[in-house]
Order: C-alpha cells, then structure tokens, then sequence
C-alpha cells in the first residue's frame, strides 16, 4: 500500500483543468464522463468506474482502451486505495460514505501514491454530490407522484359526481387506474343489477371478460393481489397475457357492480415489478369511487324515467278526466248522484250518464282488469266503442254485444271488463240492463225489501262469441239503485277485513232519504275511513239513481 | 387511442414536431425519446410534443419526457407540450414538467413560441 502524498496545488488544478471540460458537457451520463476525465489526468491505459446498484455494486462506466475481461472490482473490495492484480484501486468517498470505486490499470506503482489521495476527494465529492443530487431528485418526483394521485382522487371524486355518461365514467377510472398504478393494461367490467354487461373497456389488452365475472366470488371490497402469476387466487380467474395482477370488485352497498384489473407494473428498464400494498388501497380507492359515481348515475337515471311515467300518468289521466262525465245530466223524473276515485293517476274503473229520446236515460258502470296506464286505454277504448254504438243498437243486449265486438277487434291489450249497462224508463219506472259479470247491483225498494240485481252473463273481451241476457224490472217512486265496483267493497282497513256487501247496504239503506249527492258523499267517506292509513289498490265508483217520487 | 404508443415526427425548420397516439408509459416515453434525440442529431433546435391523441401517461413516461426535457436544455433549445388533455394538463404542471417547457392549447402557438 502506497504513503499519501501530500496534495499538490498544481496537481489538483490539473485535474480540475481535465475534469471542467467533461463536467459541463451535457454528452453521456455523469460517470462515462467521470471515468473518461480520471484515464486522461493519470495517464492509464484505461479505467473502470463501479457504484452502488441497492446492495451491488456495478460497473456503471469504463474509459480507454478497455478489455472486457480486466478490472473486475476486486473481492474482498478495498476500503483505502490499493494495487491489485497491477491495477489501482480508489475508493471514492464523501462525507464518511464510499460512492463509488475507481480502477485505473496501465500506471506504474510509483503513481499510485501520487494519484490516489486527489482521485478519491474530487471524484468522491462529485459522485456524491451527484448521489445527493439524484436523490432529491428522486425524492422529489416521488412527492409530486403521491400529490397527482392524490389530485387525481380528488378530480375523480369531482368529475364523477357530475358524470352521468357511464362510458365516459369507465374510461375515467381505468386511465387514472392504469396511470397512477404505473399498469402497462387493465380492464373494467360493469354489469347491471340483472347481471346484464353493462360496460367492458381494456386499455393494452383484455385481462378478463364479463363471463369470467359472473363465475367470480371475490369478498366485497377486497383487493388481490397476484405478483407470482396472473391468476386471481381467491376465485381461480386467470387473467389474459399479463405477469402480475391486482384485482378488486366494484361494489356498493354489498352489491357487485363490477372488477377493475391492471396488471404488469411498469418499471424505467422494461422489467415487471410487484404491485404493492399501496396501489392495492389506491386502485380500491378508485373502485369504491366508481361504484359510488355508477349508484349516482343509474338513480339518476331511474329518477328521470320515473319523471317521465309520472308526466305520463298524469297526461293519461287528464285524458281520463275527460272520459268521465263533468256533471250530472238533468233528467226528469231521476235523481242521479256519481262519484269515481282512482287509486292511482288513472283507474280501471269508468261510469257514464247517456241522456237519451223520449226523457229516457242510459247509465253504464265498468271495471277494467289491470290498473295503471293499460287499464286506462281499454277504458278510453270502451268509452269510444259504447259512444260510437249507442245510437246504432237497438237493444241494451246488442249494445252490449257490439261493445264487446269493438273491443275483441279493437282493443290493443287482451283484457276483460265487467260491465253494468241499464236503461232507464223515468215515465214507467222500467229498468232494462244487462250485468256483464258485475257484482250485484242494490234495488232499495220505497216499501219493501232490497233486490239485487245479479250478473247476466259473462264479462265483455272475455270469450269470444259470447252472450248475455237482457232483464228488466220496475222501480217504483222512491226506489233507489246503487250501482258499485269492487273497490268500494274490497277496501280494506289495518286488519285487513274488507268493507263489504253488507256494511254498503246498510249504508245506503240508511241513508236513503238523504240527498243522493249527500249520501254519495258519506257512502265514500265511511269507506275512506273504514281503511283509515291503509292503502287501497282498486279504483272506487259508485252511481246512485233514484225514481223521483211523483209530486202530488 | 392506439393501444401501443405511435409517434409521428413532422419538421417544420428549426423545429420538430412528435404526434403521440396513445399509452405514454416506458414504451411510449422510450419512442418519443428515440424520435426526439434523432431530431436534436439532425439539428433540430426546438421540439414540440403534439398530445392530442393521447389520454393517458403514467410516471415512467413522466420521468422519460423528464429526461428528453433536460437533454433539449443541455443544448439550450426549447421544449413546448400542446392539445393536452386537462388531467395530463394537470400531471404535467404538478410533475414540474411545466416549469421549463411551457403549455399551449394549440399546435400552431407551440410552434409559433419555441420558433427561433
């Protein structure tokens, strides 16, 4: 081992002269320069300059006329400045720290004590600096990396708030899950609640498909990761043409909506790294994100299509409003008293008052099958068929039949109704109807007891060819018809005991003095309080006609 | 966007202009380096990166645009980025990238800014 000589002025700006020009050209990396500026100060044949790679040290640069074969960095590695094999070996340190070793071959032993004191504190001091300097800077990109994903959560969380487009949404989420997971692919799978696909994009290729989703048991919110293959290990999935993966269920709520994958974690040399613990979080971050922008954009959705039934409903039911009589025809002779309630914008139900020749009077109540907007057109269609035939049966039981025709071949649902259609005779008190299946209408006789007036055949659109019987009775002055649909009697209260046949009839019998228009009134206001807060389903119609009694 | 990242080089003078389409990641980054130093050899002075075709880039290209950016310097010539998509926008100023290579909304005023 040779004395350290004591450092020479002239040496050492000699150096620096041989070291300024490589130091400020900006051609090849730092140590190329570095090993190129020592080989031209000592005179060596050539040199070989090695740093610290994590735990190794590597030949990082070589200068001069090298031979693959020599300056291999010596084992054990010389910690102070040593010949070996006929080369120079300087450790190059700063500030307590060796960055870096020098090997110099092609000088005589006489240099060594000359060269080495001058090589190790200027070349270790730029390497050092130069170590610090990539350092911050690495530092430095890795605090700006942390504060773009946090900016890039923060912007997802905004954008997709007020993003309803779920294709844009998806692309939204598998870039920034891509980027900041530094993935070379991934993909995206969403799926509606049925199971349908919803949406599937891939950026890099496809790491699975929706079919392989739906055989996928994966915990809520749990990431996988896989970095030994590109099988998901908790459900045996493999994924497509990647190393590594990391995995993780988009779900809200306990439901799966569903996967975001990326796979092949990039690094600078071309190798795949490991994803870790942290891009786990972050991708699981950027899923719950997802769900939580996917939940809002389909109840959004669901709230617009819910508007736009209500607007429909409510159209329909103006349209309906128009079907029903506005007032009560003046007919002499005839009391009248109407009344309809639907339990929804539209109903099934539908009453109508016909003044007719001669003073008489034709009354109709029906009950459509179905509720709702369905229901609503077939009683639009029995409003136009019984408009349309009126004038041209001669007969109620061929009025009855053409209405049933008109609908069989017109009506756009396969759907039946009960029908109570009567004519009314006010002069001679003669009643002719025919009850299509209807429930039974109440005849409160002045003096005597109460009749009713059973069904005479099937419903209408039931069968085709159908028929039904035409009957006919007198009311006397004073004797009162109630005419009624099911929902009146079916109404049910908290114990769920319906109404009822009987308490109706009590009711109108004892309120059959009172004014029809008055005991309409009641009759639907005991109803309304019999079910109290209970909900009714069915539509509420209720006709009153009473033959005046003949003023004396 | 193209799954692997194309560049397409146009001269305009003193001036090169690297159309990107797609992924910007080590592949994509190592392309662009490629392109941009064989047009600093041919004497191009100032480079503008065109990204209008590219959604998506991620730290390995950030830290490869880094490096093209201080190669441009060592030889004092200019970098400018235009047609950026607003998250990359964003990356790119928090990255540092904006600091010495400025942003354009358009091609023209990249070229028309780093133009001798």
């Amino acid at each position: 081992m040779a004395d350290a000589a004591p450092l020479s002025a002239s040496r050492l700006a000699g150096l620096w002269r041989v070291l300024e020009e490589p130091l400020r050209s900006p051609d090849g990396p730092l140590p190329a320069r570095l090993a190129q500026a020592a080989v031209s100060w000592s005179g060596a044949r050539c040199g070989a300059l090695y740093l610290r790679d994590k735990d190794a040290w590597v030949r990082a640069a070589v200068a001069g006329t090298f031979e693959p074969d020599s300056l291999d960095l010596p084992d054990p590695i010389p910690g102070e400045p040593t010949r070996c094999e006929g080369a120079l070996w300087v450790p190059l340190s700063a500030e307590g720290e060796i960055h870096g070793h020098l090997g110099l071959d092609g000088i005589g032993p006489e240099e060594t004590a000359d060269l080495a004191p001058f090589l190790a504190i200027v070349l270790g001091g730029l390497l050092g600096a130069h170590r610090l300097s990539r350092l911050v800077k690495e530092a430095d990109f890795e605090v700006r990396t942390r504060l773009v994903e946090l900016e890039s959560l923060y912007d997802l969380g905004l954008s997709l708030s007020g993003q309803l487009d779920i294709a844009a949404l998806g692309d939204e989420v598998l870039f920034r899950s891509i980027s900041l997971t530094d993935a070379g692919k991934g993909t995206l799978i969403l799926i509606h609640e049925d199971g349908r696909l919803l949406l599937e994009r891939s950026l890099g290729g496809q790491l699975l498909s929706a079919e392989q989703f739906a055989s996928w048991d994966v915990p809520e919110g749990e990431a996988v990761i896989n970095n030994a293959a590109a099988t998901v290990p908790t459900c045996g999935v493999r994924l497509a043409s990647c190393e590594k993966c990391l995995v993780v269920p988009v779900t809200v709520s306990g439901r799966r909506l569903g996967v975001l994958a990326v796979a092949d974690k990039e690094s600078r040399n071309g190798s795949v790294l490991d994803f870790t613990p942290a891009d786990a979080r972050l991708l699981s971050l950027f899923a719950n994100q997802a769900a939580a922008a996917i939940e809002t954009a389909r109840l959004h959705r669901a709230a617009i299509e819910s508007e736009r039934i209500e607007r429909e409903m409510e159209l329909a039911a103006a349209i309906q409003r128009e079907i029903l009589p506005h007032s009560i025809p003046e007919i002499a002779g005839v009391e009248l008293a109407a009344a309809n309630l639907p339990t929804r914008h539209v109903g099934g139900d539908y009453y109508d008052l016909f003044p007719l020749s001669r003073g008489r009077l034709g009354f109709l109540v029906a009950d459509v099958s179905g509720k709702g907007v369905p229901a609503a057109l077939l009683v639009s269609t029995v409003h136009a068929a019984v408009h349309l035939q009126i004038d041209e049966a001669k007969t109620v039981v061929e009025l009855v039949t053409r209405i049933d025709r008109h609908l069989r071949r017109y009506a756009a649902t396969r759907k039946f109704l009960t029908l109570f259609f009567g004519l009314f005779e006010p002069d001679t008190g003669l009643l002719t109807y025919v009850s299509a299946g209807h429930n039974p209408a109440l005849l409160l006789r002045r003096h005597g007891p109460m009749a009713r007036l059973n069904s005479t055949g099937v419903p209408v659109g039931m069968f085709p060819d159908a028929t039904w019987r035409q009957e006919t009775v007198t009311l006397a002055p004073g004797d009162l018809l109630c005419l009624y649909t099911d929902g009146l009697t079916e109404a049910v209260n908290v114990q769920e005991e319906e109404f009822g046949m009987e308490r109706l009839s009590a009711l109108v019998a004892g309120g059959r003095d009172m004014p029809l228009k008055l005991l309409c009134e009641r009759v639907l206001a005991e109803v309304a309080d019999f079910a109290a807060d209970m909900p009714q389903y069915d539509d509420q119609t209720l006709l009153l006609l009473r033959r005046k009694e003949v003023e004396s | 966007m193209s799954e692997i990242c194309k560049v397409a080089a146009e001269r305009r003078g003193d001036v090169a202009i690297l159309s990107t389409d797609g992924y910007i990641n080590n592949q994509g980054g190592e392309e662009i380096a490629r392109q941009a130093y064989t047009q600093l050899e041919s004497g191009a002075r100032a480079l503008v990166l065109n990204l209008e075709k590219t959604r998506i880039v991620n730290s390995i290209g950030i830290s490869i645009l880094i490096e093209v950016l201080e190669k441009v310097m060592d030889r004092k010539g200019k970098l400018a980025f235009c047609c950026l998509t607003p998250t990359i926008d964003k990356t790119f100023r928090i990255m540092g990238l904006a600091q010495y290579a400025a942003i354009y909304p358009t091609e023209a005023d990249a070229v028309r800014a780093v133009s001798p």
